[in-house]
């Protein structure tokens, strides 16, 4: 059962309004690494998860996920806000434009609609850490590129806290994946998948 | 130097072989404060790894809905080092002391600004919990 609260996890107040940059940071929103991503993967894996505490990371990281994906939406929303259809053909965005006007789609910088095919559930205990460790990894480098690429303070203060986020999540991971091999044969971890084979 | 076990590699010390292994943080101290742990995007200054060194400043997160996201943040941060870290006391107390905090700041809050959850409208006059601002929404004389 999720609860809202009717407030994001870190301000996001973006002053001036940027179609140009909303272009690619929509991946962080609906793209193959994103916050969408993100909460989907590890709110899936939970369910074959064995060890309570780790089913506990992956519930509460998975949950975070969630805000963030309500802050990456917020910024798109500001970016865009008040927009007239001459800001769009400035932006070039015009092919995202006739599709959606000034809604926010789930979607890749590339266009690609969000896919379930870019993330891993393999219920494998094991397995699903490392997939966990790699996808943190992999949206870091996202928001490193986004902070290459965007010049506007308002959108960066927000992005270097998403970014740490990811940081942090990757430690958490990490020791999830730890205190998993510590459970399991000390002498040959891939001995079986301790999700399924009981 | 102890030699290692057979399935154990020589670096980092006696290693499991095959086997990504991440460094356990050894301790919830030190702790940057509230409103310094918002701003960094994290707790514990050494997971704060800043791409280019360029890192944010607190000083905008001062109004009460920012000191409140600070105080939730230390929660939840507290929250995942638990989750790995389940034996950790005063770790845990921590957290309490922050949950505590955060209940009291929350009703001060609530009581000027508006509801953040709908629990919120239990003693309320009216409905007012769909009432904007929503979150993403800017509004120039909205605290936060």
């Amino acid at each position: 059962m999720f609860v809202y609260e009717k407030k994001l996890q870190y301000p996001v107040r973006i002053k001036n309004p940027n179609p140009a940059l909303a272009k690619f940071i929509i991946s962080q929103y609906g793209g193959p690494d994103g916050e969408l991503s993100a909460s989907m993967r590890y709110l899936s894996q939970r369910f074959s998860m064995p060890y309570p505490e780790l089913a506990g990371i992956l519930t509460d990281i998975g949950t975070e996920e969630l805000g963030h994906l309500e802050m990456v939406g917020t910024i798109l929303y500001q970016l865009t806000r008040n927009m007239k259809p001459s800001d769009v053909k400035k932006a070039g965005l015009e092919p995202y434009f006739v599709d959606h006007t000034a809604g926010i789609y789930p979607q890749f910088a590339s266009g690609t609609p969000w896919t379930a095919a870019t993330i891993g559930v393999k219920g494998d205990v094991i397995t699903d850490l490392t997939e966990d460790m790699g996808a943190e990894q992999k949206a870091r480098t996202t928001y490193d590129n986004i902070l290459r690429l965007s010049d506007d303070p308002d959108v960066n203060d927000v992005i270097r806290f998403l970014r740490e986020r990811e940081v942090v999540h990757y430690q958490r991971f990490g020791e999830a994946l730890r205190l998993a091999t510590e459970r399991t044969n000390q002498k040959n971890i891939y001995a079986m998948n301790p999700a399924f084979d009981r | 130097m102890v030699p290692c076990d057979e399935r154990k590699g020589p670096l980092p010390p006696c290693a499991p072989l095959a086997l990504a292994v991440m460094p356990k943080q050894q301790s919830s101290e030190p702790a940057y404060e509230n409103k310094v742990a918002l701003s960094r995007g994290t707790l514990f200054p050494g997971l704060d790894l800043p791409f280019m060194n360029v890192v944010n400043h607190p000083d905008h997160l001062s109004t009460p809905l920012c000191e409140l996201m600070a105080l939730d943040f230390v929660v939840q941060e507290l929250k995942l080092y638990l989750d790995t870290h389940t034996e950790d006391r005063e770790a845990f107390a921590a957290l309490q002391t922050c949950i505590r905090l955060s209940r009291e700041g929350r009703r001060r809050y609530v009581e000027k600004y508006g509801p953040i959850t709908v629990d919120d409208m239990r003693y309320a006059e009216s409905f007012t919990w769909a009432d904007a601002p929503w979150p993403w929404q800017l509004c120039a004389n909205k605290e936060g």
